[in-house]
């Protein structure tokens, strides 16, 4: 993985590292953050002037936890890192007359250079309002984001980038511990309506923006909490809940309505939305997986891996007592997909218990990169990726395709696969794939974890009811100012954009509360 | 010549030779008449010629009134000598003009109470005149005038009323300044002169043959002007004065007169004074204007000496040494006129007394000889007039600020300080100053606390639309370092008036700065005679002196404190009340226009209630109320004071949030402004400190003081830009240039700014005043307090636009890397598309469509490239690998790459072993003249003069110690360590005439080399460029002031000079329209990104195209912007050995580059229709306006000024068709290389003997480019070719010699002797028959040794000012220098063996040198910043010194030398060392290494031998 392959050990930096984190072992709890202001109270020893940090600084990363401990438990794999060595990391920032980071780099423009100048200066306060100029966020995607930040930083023409994305968690951490982060309630009532519906990251941005320009939001999930795909999708091991309480806190205080199990459609009509609300933004989300249409595919122990992961979740938060339906443990698990889903299938699956884990990927291996650069910068390279979860333990295999799911009174028993092979056509330049004869090969697993992506927003009654148009991929169809084909009704993030990052739903989520926002003052 | 699309009368440009000559006893002969022609003739290299080649910019003469010539020619007889006067007339040339004219004239005589004597018409040869002179050749007459019972001084007064009223009259019935003109009327002197060159002038003026025109003394000038179209009146002399040089400040000074009128009264000039109004002629040339007033103050009571001392005072700062009386006198005056800055040598004279004068820093050649037989003779150079050495007591130059003067009356010779002494005594001025003048007390010390509101800071902030940048970027920089915050690479964001972001009113002003006609100073190395010192307050009479003159608020810089501002405010001086007027507008109703007149009228008010200072305050600014942009405030009221005539009546000070960055305070001064309280800054800067932003050591004030210093500073290098010294003449000075202002907005709030493409009115200020107010309300709901990012100056998303996106550069690095032409135009669409939306001018045009030809029958590509060049980047701005890159792609190419100005390494001009090449073809010459040697010029090309760089104009630069590696120490002739300097101006171009010198010198150097100089686009840049055309350069390159630079004050980089499409156009108007386009090629450069920026070019008149910032992205760079801390990550822009390693570029991606440009420029040329691209140069009409535009602010844009369609005089082109024509004939050199041809082809000694005169230039040159190209820089062996001079040498004498030349001259030299010296030998000493004691004598002219890189010269004899400037290599031995000597001088040795003049070895960071410091005062002549003056101690100086001194005396025979030897024990310690600290610091350095490696070999031989 790129990230991975940037990290430079430095024993140096690692010295002032362990004794901060041993500190740090009562873990960031959301009620136990006093060993964190404690530290940050250090923070302030600045470093001054380096114009060339980057030079006398090497790139460090927070180390995680060895792979043994964390199978333990759901806890987050890696440290934050503290004292001087994030002042270090700031610096290596060049301040870049382009920065080419915020310019084509993060989704939501996030003011990068500013910030990490003021980390480095130990300016943590000036930070923290540079930060939510653009991010309603941060202490997600300071967790879960791929940074493409970082693949895009100046630095990565020629070596490693700088840590943007853990600067920023330090930043948002600190400003939650130093109780910098308020509600900031609007100083004005519009007396506009509005209901969100979907409380992902395009939900939870947009409802908290439009709140501080003054409307009145409802923000509706079906689920019986808050956060959607950032609660139910993404592990405990990458993101802590109470991460998301936290906001919603503050969101809260800010006058925000959630509501949740409402499944907006059935419970709470189209009709009536339209009647009770100016405005409806929709930010549902991309929720129809992408199926595999082989014979098999009904037999017990096949599953969507959202379906997996959602249980786990829950059975985290305490939320479903009883022991899963669907479980890994003692498993031999099949993960088909080789997308970030299928990682964290892999990471829960191991935290489960499960016998031996393996991932299978239709697309070629990607090219193998050690350096610590970035080959196709600014743009997002492709090559291959080593996830925590694959560090945990996993076969992972690339140009597979699964054919068949035979099994035993129903339950899945063996996949069956055969290799391929990709050929680019000359003429269009699509690549297209060919089973090689004879590859054939059967693996035996009892748990077969479908994370081959989602294809669209669910066609639910909701949007049928509103009479949405959908556009050609069956994502939900905007106008450049995010409003759908029915007029007042606007839509943002996976559900328009289909599957993507958290932060391109929040950037997302931001500008439509922008656009209905204009909408609503004329 | 009428004002036609961009061309403008006002922006010509003159300078010239000057000189007077005079018999001390006032004896009137016919000789001295001849001896003036004589003078004139051997300064006609200093004139120019026009477009036709025969047409003289101008030439003339004052002498006394020749009554016994008049008596005879004259059919009537006239009275008595004295009781007449005489009135030189150009009437009309229309019969029947001419004689309403002449009625006109008499009928005014006659009722104004006079006699009209009689006519004559002035008997002239118009055939011997250039046809353009003679199209337009007045009709020349003679007036002869009396009033009964007048004489001496009340006649002449009542001659000057009666000029006025003539020439008032002629105005009344629209005889413009070609139509009617008087060059005399006076009882006591006649000016003859015209639209000729000097040998002409004879010729023409039958008169001046006449045996009986005899006089006492003769003014005369000889004119280099940067135009062509004939002007007869704006010849010189005036009716005092013939000038030299250029008044920079004139509008200024034209506009204080203006505001002075209504308080001028005179017993002497009774009630007729009023006639005299307006004072001033602005259609008149600086020179004439400047006229006009010294002419008002004399006939006003003031002796000429007086006048002079007010209007050209030397520098008075603490640092010179001059009387109390003196200097009590200046500041005196500085209440009550400010100086006519510029520089200026300035004869006059008024019949009895003939003068000169220099200005303060001296950057015109006045040279003078008295003769025992009681001539004296002063001219801008020696030997003008032959004089029998025995005959000579005394040789003399004008030092800085310095006048002579000759009194035929008392027939003696006075001096200088005899002169000013006397005029300071002659009343207590010191003691007025005592008791009048007010001075701000607590003004100098310690800023006292901060009141800052807090809760609304952030509010106000954004309100002046303060963003993160401006803190951080300008704010905090200034806080920190007391010094105005550098940046690097070009400006790349949109223009003001093309930004759809609200902008403040000085971003639409762009600064003006000095090229070519005029130098700029060096602020820091020459600042003792700069000065931010003025007087506030109520003026007093301008022709009266009393004590209350001099009540006026001093101030010693403007920027106020708060705690200043409280200060005055509690003021209650009944004699100098104070009071405030709000500078806000109702933001609700809008209404600015009418806030403005209100607050004119309120504060007329005020004065007229006896106000003495009114504060103009937009504290109030807040909820409803909104500040109204305070340059528009304060240039209103200014003006509105101004045409009132009551802008004397009180200072004006403005309290404002909104100034906060130097062009803001250079804005605000230079509309007017006496000082400025930016409040706001400073209470920013506590807020700054408070969230840690400051060091915490650094306590408040020193913030606050370093902030005002670095305001200071960078005011004082404002102002040194254009060449002015002193506040009190930039204050109103309006050296701006608007781009997007209206015309009506303009003239009415700004009257007298250029402002060319029109542009924004007073709705849309006020609609983005009201935009900044508004959404800072709006924004404020958010519970932070931020400010928005900025983007102006670093990429921000959804901020200011930049030409260069993030995905253009991504783009273009992948389309040449990978060879992509299809991603080459998704890279140009990007910038085209970029540019349409509103970053640069030449996006708002289209093409118009032709019909199209096959794109095979286009000109190829390969062709097309040749005319492509990279833009001027040094090595040591650029790392080796990236400049060795470039010039290997680009002569693989055929195309040129450019040195820059560091130098070059010799051993690039040796092909590579594969074949290429990394010399560059195109060697810049630039103001440090940096490892230019007789070699460099030889192997080139081109040879590039850099007047000025589109990111700095008008300055130098440093490159600091730490980063002058080893190599660019050795390309630049420099020590490793040590701090190198760039010099503002080239110190052998103070004027037009001297750009033709250094033209001609490097013509010389290298006779097959084209050569170029390099202007930036501003106003009047058309009539520069017309100026270098007639200077014969073979090509002019206009650089946008968008262009790259390595280091730079982000002031300068945003706000110098003007777009290119507008200095492009300009330039291709006024060299068509003069018939000079055809003989220049012309070259732009300045973000060019495209090739659709190339055609644009093309049309707009461009042969030649030069990429700078693209083509090093397209080897790597990624527009960090930090060329300037060495720190750049892609090893582009940086001298780190780590860094450079990461450089990834290849010849091939610069390469891809140009052809994909060229291939670019073929499509476009396919589709319009075009097959060769010379059909595409100059075709204007082939460019139109988008009609598209529709941002509220381009609305009112007009190009058609811009686009205007030059009219092509016959014989004239739009293109050029051939090269100047240079005239070699009166050049020694070619037949010295035939007599010295066995010494260059055999190394045979050879031994001439030579007559030389001032005409004879650069002497040496040429034969040093035969020795250079066969021996490179080693030359010949010592002395193989030696010639002996006589006579008085011409310029740049021995400039660059080639070691191995010696000469000898006997007579005296000129300026720029031993210029570039590159290893040869120079000897002087006074003629043997002289018996005047040479070390007292000065006998080589100014900037002797300019750039020297190695080589001897021996002075028997003074030298002028600047003496060594630059050098990096010669020996020197001289036996007295001007002021600045060893000034930038980084290596060789000097020794001086008499008095030095001020500012010794300022800026001085290498080489040694030795003064004889006879008088002890040596260290309070020498600048101390970075010498230390020790005694000569070591051995190995003392034998060098004494070995040296040896040599001198043996050379040049010098007795004052070898009466040095005679008691060397006595005279040795009275030799002070000179040596520069860094350099001794290196020196030692490199001793130590030496040392460590000889005592490793000795050990290795010990243990191995």
């Amino acid at each position: 993985m790129f990230k991975s392959g940037a990290q430079i050990p430095d024993d140096h930096f690692r010295g002032g590292i362990q004794n901060t984190s041993q500190a740090m072992d009562s873990r960031l709890k959301l009620a136990g953050m006093t060993c964190y202001l404690q530290y940050c109270s250090e923070w302030r020893t600045v470093i001054m002037g380096k114009s060339d940090g980057f030079l006398e600084y090497k790139r460090s990363l927070s180390p995680k936890r060895p792979v043994k401990e964390r199978l333990k438990d759901y806890e987050e794999i890696a440290k934050p890192l503290f004292g001087d060595e994030i002042l270090k990391q700031g610096a290596r920032c060049m301040d870049c007359g382009i920065p080419f980071c915020h310019a084509l780099g993060c989704p939501v423009s996030n003011l990068i250079p500013e910030w990490n100048d003021a980390v480095y200066r130990g300016q943590w306060h000036e930070a923290y309002e540079r930060l939510s100029l653009t991010n309603n966020l941060p202490e997600v995607t300071g967790r879960v984001c791929p940074a493409p930040c970082e693949t895009a930083c100046t630095l990565a023409i020629n070596q490693a980038p700088v840590t943007i994305e853990q600067i920023e968690l330090s930043i948002i951490e600190k400003a939650f511990a130093e109780g910098w982060v308020k509600p900031q309630p609007p100083a004005k009532e519009t007396g506009k309506k509005i209901a969100v519906v979907g409380s992902g990251p395009a939900g939870l941005a947009s409802a908290q923006q439009l709140r501080r320009a003054g409307h009145t939001v409802t923000l509706f999930e079906k689920s019986s909490r808050i956060g959607g795909l950032l609660r139910f999708g993404i592990p405990d091991f990458k993101l802590e809940k109470w991460v998301l309480d936290r906001r919603i806190e503050q969101m809260k205080a800010e006058g925000v309505r959630f509501e949740v199990n409402v499944d907006v459609g059935t419970v709470l009509s189209a009709e009536e939305l339209k009647k009770n609300f100016d405005v409806v933004l929709l930010t549902m989300g991309a929720g129809a997986p992408r199926d595999l249409k082989v014979p098999g595919r009904e037999l017990s122990g096949v599953h969507y891996a959202m379906d997996f992961l959602t249980l786990s979740n829950k059975v985290i938060s305490g939320e479903v007592k009883t022991s899963p339906d669907i479980s890994a443990k003692g498993k031999t698990v099949l993960v088909i997909g080789g997308g970030d889903t299928g990682s964290d299938c892999v990471g829960t699956s191991n935290r489960q218990g499960a016998k031996k884990v393996y991932q299978f990927e239709i697309l070629p291996k990607p090219q193998e990169w050690k350096e610590p650069w970035n080959p196709s910068w600014p743009n997002w390279p492709l090559i291959l990726r080593t996830s925590t979860s694959h560090e945990e333990g996993c076969e992972r295999d690339w140009a597979i395709t699964t054919k068949e799911f035979k099994g035993k009174d129903g339950k899945v028993h063996e996949a069956h696969c055969a290799r391929v092979e990709w050929a680019r056509d000359k003429a269009t330049g699509q690549y297209s794939m060919k089973e090689i004869p004879g590859s054939e090969f059967v693996l035996q697993a009892d748990l077969v974890l479908l994370a081959m992506g989602f294809v669209h927003v669910e066609h639910s009654k909701l949007l049928t009811d509103l009479g949405v148009q959908f556009d050609a991929r069956g994502n939900i169809q905007t106008d450049k100012n995010y409003m759908t084909s029915v007029p007042g009704v606007f839509a943002a993030g996976d559900a328009v954009r289909g599957a993507s990052l958290v932060v391109w739903a929040i950037n997302q989520g931001r500008q439509a509360a922008q656009a209905v926002d204009t909408f609503l003052k004329v | 010549m009428k004002t036609q699309g961009l061309y403008h009368p006002s922006m010509e440009h003159d300078a010239c030779g000057v000189g007077f000559v005079v018999k001390i006893d006032g004896t009137r002969t016919h000789q001295v008449v001849r001896d003036g022609v004589q003078i004139l003739k051997n300064l006609v290299h200093r004139g120019a010629v026009g477009g036709d080649l025969k047409t003289g910019d101008g030439a003339g003469m004052i002498l006394q009134i020749p009554h016994k010539f008049f008596s005879k020619v004259l059919k009537v007889p006239l009275p008595a000598e004295g009781k007449y006067g005489v009135g030189m007339l150009f009437l009309p040339r229309q019969a029947k003009d001419s004689e309403r004219a002449r009625k006109m004239i008499a009928e005014q005589i006659i009722s104004d109470g006079g006699k009209v004597l009689g006519w004559r018409e002035v008997p002239v040869h118009p055939d011997c005149l250039g046809e353009m002179a003679r199209t337009v050749m007045p009709s020349i007459c003679q007036v002869f005038v009396a009033y009964d019972g007048l004489e001496g001084l009340a006649l002449e007064r009542r001659l000057y009323i009666l000029r006025k009223v003539l020439e008032n009259e002629a105005a009344k019935l629209g005889w413009a300044l070609e139509d009617f003109y008087i060059p005399s009327l006076s009882s006591r002197t006649v000016v003859y002169k015209g639209m000729f060159a000097a040998p002409q002038f004879d010729h023409f003026f039958i008169d001046l043959m006449d045996a009986d025109l005899v006089s006492a003394l003769a003014v005369v000038h000889q004119r280099y002007s940067t135009n062509t179209f004939p002007s007869w009146a704006l010849a010189h002399p005036f009716h005092f004065l013939a000038h030299n040089g250029e008044i920079n400040t004139l509008r200024g000074n034209i506009n204080k007169m203006m505001a002075r009128e209504g308080r001028i009264s005179s017993d002497l000039l009774g009630a007729g004074i009023k006639k005299l109004f307006p004072i001033i002629n602005p259609s008149l040339s600086d020179s004439g204007i400047f006229d006009n007033v010294f002419e008002l103050l004399t006939l006003g009571g003031r002796s000429m000496e007086h006048a002079m001392m007010m209007m050209v005072p030397e520098a008075f700062g603490v640092k010179y040494h001059i009387s109390e009386a003196k200097r009590s006198f200046f500041e005196y005056h500085a209440a009550i006129m400010e100086p006519w800055d510029g520089p200026a040598a300035v004869a006059f004279t008024d019949g009895t007394k003939v003068g000169a004068i220099l200005d303060r820093n001296g950057l015109r050649p006045a040279r003078y000889v008295i003769t025992k037989s009681g001539l004296v003779v002063m001219a801008s150079e020696v030997g003008v007039l032959d004089l029998n050495p025995p005959d000579i007591l005394e040789k003399g130059m004008l030092s800085p600020g310095k006048m002579l003067l000759v009194d035929t009356a008392a027939q003696r010779v006075i001096k200088d300080n005899e002169i000013k002494s006397g005029i300071a005594r002659s009343k207590p001025y010191r003691r007025w100053l005592e008791e009048n003048r007010i001075e701000l007390r607590g003004l100098l010390q310690v800023p006292g606390p901060v009141e800052v509101d807090e809760k609304t800071l952030a509010l106000r902030q954004r309100i002046f639309g303060y963003t993160l940048e401006d803190e951080k970027m300008i704010l905090l920089p200034m806080a920190e370092n007391a010094q105005e915050p550098v940046g690097s690479m070009g400006n790349d964001a949109a223009l003001a008036v093309l930004s759809e972001r609200s902008q403040l009113l000085y971003n639409y002003f762009r600064q003006l700065f000095a090229q070519v006609t005029n130098p700029p100073i060096d602020p820091y190395r020459e600042n003792l005679v700069m000065s931010l010192m003025s007087f506030v307050g109520r003026q007093g009479n301008l022709l009266s002196e009393t004590p209350e003159h001099c009540h006026q608020l001093k101030l010693s810089h403007p920027i106020l404190t708060n705690d200043d501002i409280e200060r005055l405010k509690a003021s209650n001086m009944t004699s100098f009340r104070v009071c405030t007027v709000p500078m806000v507008f109702d933001a609700s109703a809008g209404g600015l226009e009418k806030a403005i007149e209100m607050l004119c009228a309120n504060v007329e008010q005020k004065l007229d209630e006896g106000y003495s200072l009114v504060i103009l305050s937009d504290r109030e600014a807040g909820p409803g109320k909104a500040p109204i942009p305070a340059l528009l405030a304060g240039s209103a009221v200014h003006q509105y004071l101004i045409r009132k005539g009551k802008r004397y009546l009180a200072g004006l000070v403005l309290e404002t949030g909104e100034a906060r960055e130097v062009h803001h305070f250079a804005c605000l001064v230079g509309y007017g402004v006496n000082a400025v309280n930016p409040y706001l800054v400073f209470e920013s800067l506590v807020d700054l400190k408070r969230r840690g932003h400051l060091p915490a050591a650094m306590a408040l004030e020193t913030a606050i003081e370093n902030y005002i210093t670095a305001v200071k500073k960078g005011l004082l290098k404002v102002m040194s830009k254009m060449g002015i010294s002193t506040l009190r003449s930039y204050r109103g000075a309006q050296i701006f240039e608007a781009v997007g202002l209206s015309d009506t907005f303009v003239e009415r709030y700004f009257p007298g700014t250029s402002s060319r493409i029109r542009g924004i009115g007073l709705d849309v200020v006020e609609r983005e005043s009201l935009d900044r107010f508004n959404k800072a309300f709006q924004e404020s709901h958010s519970d932070t307090e931020t400010l928005n990012s900025g983007g102006n100056y670093h990429y921000r998303l959804n901020t200011e636009k930049h030409l260069f996106s993030p995905q253009a550069i991504v783009n273009l690095q992948k389309s040449v890397r990978e060879g992509d032409y299809s991603v080459f135009k998704r890279y140009t669409s990007e910038v085209n598309d970029i540019s349409r939306n509103l970053c640069t001018l030449r996006g708002l045009f289209k093409f118009k469509k032709g019909q199209p030809v096959p794109i095979e029958e286009v000109e190829p590509a390969d062709s097309i490239v040749k005319r492509f060049v990279t833009s001027a980047m040094s090595f040591g701005s650029i790392s080796k690998e990236t400049h060795e890159t470039i010039a290997i792609a680009m002569n693989r190419l055929g195309a040129s790459s450019n040195s820059g100005e560091g130098g070059e390494d010799e051993a690039r001009y040796k092909p590579l072993p594969n074949g290429d090449s990394s010399k560059s073809s195109i060697k810049q010459v630039a103001s440090a003249r940096f490892g230019v040697t007789i070699n460099y010029l030889a192997n080139s090309r081109e040879l590039q003069i850099k007047m000025a760089q589109g990111a700095k104009p008008g300055e130098g630069g440093q490159l600091p110690g730490h980063k002058v590696s080893e190599l660019i120490a050795q390309v630049r002739h420099s020590m490793p360590g040590v701090m190198l300097i760039s010099p503002p101006p080239h110190h052998d171009i103070y004027s037009i005439e001297d750009l033709a010198q250094l033209i001609f010198d490097l013509k010389n150097a290298n006779p097959e080399a084209r050569i170029s100089v390099k202007l930036v686009s501003e106003v009047g840049v058309g009539t520069v460029a017309a100026g270098v055309a007639k200077g014969k350069a073979d090509m002019v390159l206009i650089s946008g002031h968008d262009g790259g630079t390595g280091a730079s004050p982000i002031s300068s980089i945003k706000y110098a000079g003007s777009p290119w499409e507008i200095g492009l156009a300009e330039a291709q108007q006024v060299l068509v329209m003069n018939k000079l386009r055809d003989r220049i090629r012309v070259q732009v450069d300045g973000q060019l990104k495209t090739g659709r920026d190339v055609v644009i070019g093309a049309m707009l008149g461009a042969e030649e195209f030069g990429f700078g910032t693209t083509a090093v992205v397209t080897l790597g760079c990624i527009m960090m912007r930090k060329c300037h801390l060495n720190t750049c990550p892609v090893g582009v822009a940086t001298q780190n050995p780590e860094l450079r390693k990461r450089f990834a570029g290849k010849p091939e991606h610069l390469i891809n580059f140009m052809k994909f440009i060229a291939q670019e420029v073929r499509e476009i040329m396919a589709e319009l229709g075009f097959r060769k691209f010379e059909e595409m140069v100059g075709r204007v009409d082939r460019l139109e306006v988008l009609e598209a535009i529709t941002h509220y602010k381009t609305r009112g844009l007009d190009f058609s000024k811009v686009l205007a369609v030059p009219e092509v005089p016959q014989g004239g082109s739009v293109r050029c068709v051939s090269a100047p024509v240079h005239d070699f004939s009166l050049s020694l050199d070619p037949d010295l290389i035939k007599k010295a041809k066995s010494a260059l082809e055999f190394k045979q000694p050879v031994v001439l003997e030579q007559k030389i005169r001032n005409c004879n230039r650069t002497v040496g040159t040429t034969l040093s480019y035969e020795i250079a190209k066969r021996y490179g820089l080693k030359g010949l062996p010592e002395d193989t070719i030696k010639i002996k001079f006589e006579g008085s040498a011409g310029q740049s004498f021995g400039a660059f010699l080639a070691h191995g030349v010696t000469f000898e001259l006997e007579g005296d030299a000129n300026d720029y002797f031993g210029k570039g010296l590159s290893g040869g030998k120079l000897i002087v000493y006074p003629p043997r028959s002289a018996n005047f004691r040479p070390q007292d004598n000065v006998i080589t002219g100014n900037v002797n040794l300019f750039g020297a890189t190695g080589g001897e010269a021996y002075i028997h004899g003074r030298a002028g000012v600047r003496f060594c400037v630059r050098n990096s290599g010669a020996l020197a031995v001289v036996e007295g220098v001007g002021d600045h000597g060893c000034e930038y001088m980084t290596g060789g040795r000097v020794i001086i063996l008499g008095q030095t003049g001020v500012n010794f070895a300022a800026g001085m960071s290498g080489g040694i040198a030795y003064v004889l410091d006879e008088s002890q005062y040596f260290d309070t002549r020498c600048n101390l910043e970075m010498v230390d003056l020790e005694p000569v101690a070591e051995k190995e100086d003392r034998e060098f010194l004494k070995t040296t001194i040896e040599k001198h005396a043996k050379f040049t025979g010098s007795s004052y030398a070898k009466a040095i030897l005679a008691s060397w024990d006595e005279m040795l310690p009275r030799f002070v060392k000179v040596m520069p600290m860094d350099y001794k610091k290196a020196m030692a350095k490199m001793k130590e290494h030496q040392m460590k490696n000889s005592e490793s070999a000795e050990m290795t031989e010990e243990v191995f031998g």
